[in-house]
């Protein structure tokens, strides 16, 4: 007597769903080790300019004038935060996102949607894979950084940062749900996470203060919750502030975070019934 | 009798060797290379205008950045540097060669694989016709494409920041611009026939455009740079170009390197294209040796 998964409790046939699309995904990851090593190590290449056009404009490792906005005179670690965590975007909105889009281009999407299951699962085994994957490739850039770059990392700002880290990622997932969403109906979602890519990394904190951008702009900016994120681990990292003094931050940071589930799950089952019954889940 | 009409019919006269009539079919299907590029562009409308918007998009956090750090427009450093403290000159005569960089990299070096995705890359293989044509093709269209892209860059900078140009420097600046991209189509050629033997090139063109933008004066004067990466930065075009387009383009522009750009770039233009075509003849010969069009 076999006892098939189905035979199981909702629960548990639900978790073994999110387990198996997180080994697959890792499994995906893992055969191509290139490609591995390249996430965890190649991203630092990309602010490194960032870092010698300050050395050129302030001919040294700390400006005033930036620490009038930023809070902190060292534009170094400012920069190598920001990178950091927007890796977690990159890798989130684009990976989740087109994680549909994917299994069209590989056939495999009609036997997802024909599995007897709820396909929001499907898609917490993808994200998580995601999640654990950026965190790795984090984990490496941030102890690059600190061998290169001399970034001060305490274990004691470890936890609170972990725990924004967190909060992030819901947030994302609660975007990159959307996106799938949007991927099911209209099938090419990468301009539109493009587009989203590219309003966080103007609207939000990544390379500058967001109080260098004019007011309008500070406006689309507290709406993203990678602003908050940032505005966080920045404080507690560099400026020493304790994650207390930050609740509001912290507040904003879990509403939104509230509100991208809320609108990730509710259009992603809505535009599944929607494909089921237009018949176009297989369509390019 | 019958059977030699029926093949006479069939015989389509193909122009060989070193024509002129096979120089105009050569450039032909170049042209079609690129018209057909543009037609795929202008399919996806949001794509194409997204494209055209990214090049602001990515200029603005090197900008803002700058601008923060300094405190306002001017930096002390920098005209230490180079004579001039203009930051958002600086940084757009700077920038506006990314997006050619990517050009090379990411357009011309992903022409093949792009046709091996669509699953026309055999079709093409087979027609009479040089497959560096396809490359071109694909050179030409990116690099009006860009042209077009560093168009909405230079609007932007104007009426936001205002910019002061040499007028008169605008010629030999663009005759620098020619040289250089020249001498990228070479290096375009080289990762378009590495995309054909690694089949995740992806990561050599990100390596390589990573590489090259670190090393070349963008965003900050060469002499920031340790001594090793200078000299190493001589090997792409983008360097000289750089210098020699700020000379003409900047005033109180001093170069950090002193040397003749135009030379520089003519010696980079011939190692450059010779190297492409020659690493991409022996690349074609071995993948259909091999068998390996079909593989992905």
């Amino acid at each position: 007597m076999t006892q098939t998964v189905y035979e199981n409790s909702s629960l548990q046939s639900n978790l073994f769903v999110v387990w198996s699309e997180f080994k697959k995904n890792m499994k995906f990851l893992t055969a191509y080790p290139v490609i591995f090593v390249f996430w965890a190590v190649f991203p630092i290449f990309w602010f490194i300019p960032f870092i010698l056009q300050g050395q050129a404009f302030v001919g040294g490792l700390e400006s005033p004038s930036f620490g009038l906005v930023a809070g902190t005179e060292e534009y170094i670690p400012f920069i190598v935060i920001g990178a950091i965590l927007n890796s977690y975007v990159n890798t989130l909105l684009y990976g989740v996102g087109e994680s549909i889009r994917r299994e069209v281009l590989q056939g495999t999407l009609d036997y997802v949607f024909a599995a007897p299951t709820n396909k929001v699962f499907v898609l917490i085994g993808k994200a998580i894979s995601e999640s654990v994957s950026s965190t790795i490739f984090a984990t490496s850039q941030l102890a690059l950084s600190v061998v290169l770059f001399g970034l001060d990392l305490t274990l004691g700002v470890v936890l609170p940062v972990f725990f924004i880290v967190i909060l992030l990622i819901m947030g994302l997932y609660g975007l990159s749900l959307v996106l799938a969403a949007v991927s099911l109906m209209y099938k090419q979602s990468h301009d539109v996470s493009e587009t989203i890519g590219y309003v966080f990394y103007v609207f939000s904190p990544v390379r500058y203060p967001i109080e260098s951008l004019p007011s309008w702009a500070q406006v689309v900016g507290k709406l993203i919750p990678l602003t908050y994120a940032l505005i966080i681990v920045r404080g507690i990292m560099l400026i020493g502030t304790p994650l207390s003094e930050m609740y509001f931050e912290v507040l904003m940071l879990l509403i939104i975070d509230a509100f991208l589930i809320f609108a990730g799950f509710y259009m992603f089952n809505w535009m599944e019934d929607k494909t089921k019954r237009s018949g176009t889940i297989s369509h390019f | 009798m019958e059977k030699t009409e029926k093949n006479k019919l069939r015989q389509i006269n193909c122009p060989s060797g070193y024509s002129w009539a096979n120089l105009k079919a050569e450039l032909r299907a170049i042209w079609e290379g690129n018209v057909k590029a543009w037609k795929i562009d202008f399919a996806y409308p949001v794509s194409f205008i997204r494209q055209l918007i990214s090049p602001v998009v990515f200029m603005l956090p090197y900008l803002l950045y700058g601008l923060v750090l300094i405190g306002g427009r001017y930096s002390e450093n920098l005209a230490s540097l180079v004579g001039t403290g203009d930051a958002v000159a600086f940084i757009f005569t700077g920038y506006i060669m990314m997006g050619f960089i990517g050009t090379a990299v990411w357009a011309m070096g992903f022409s093949m694989r792009r046709e091996q995705w669509f699953g026309t890359l055999e079709a093409i293989y087979v027609t009479p016709a040089s497959r560096l044509g396809q490359v071109l093709g694909m050179a030409v269209h990116s690099t009006i494409h860009q042209g077009m892209g560093t168009l909405m860059q230079f609007l932007f900078i104007y009426f936001t920041f205002g910019l002061t140009m040499n007028i008169s420097g605008i010629l030999p600046a663009l005759g620098i611009f020619a040289l250089m991209m020249f001498a990228l189509y070479g290096f375009g050629i080289v990762i378009a026939a590495l995309s054909l033997i690694l089949k995740e090139g992806w990561i050599v063109s990100d390596s390589f455009y990573s590489v090259m933008s670190i090393l070349s004066p963008v965003a900050y004067p060469l002499t920031v740079l340790p001594t090793l990466a200078q000299q190493a930065s001589a090997i792409f075009p983008t360097t000289p170009a750089l210098i020699g387009m700020r000379t003409f383009l900047i005033t109180d522009y001093v170069p950090e390197v002193v040397g003749n750009v135009f030379l520089h770039l003519v010696i980079l233009c011939g190692v450059w294209i010779l190297f492409g075509v020659f690493i991409f003849h022996i690349t074609d010969k071995y993948v259909r040796k091999k068998g390996m069009l079909k593989k992905f």
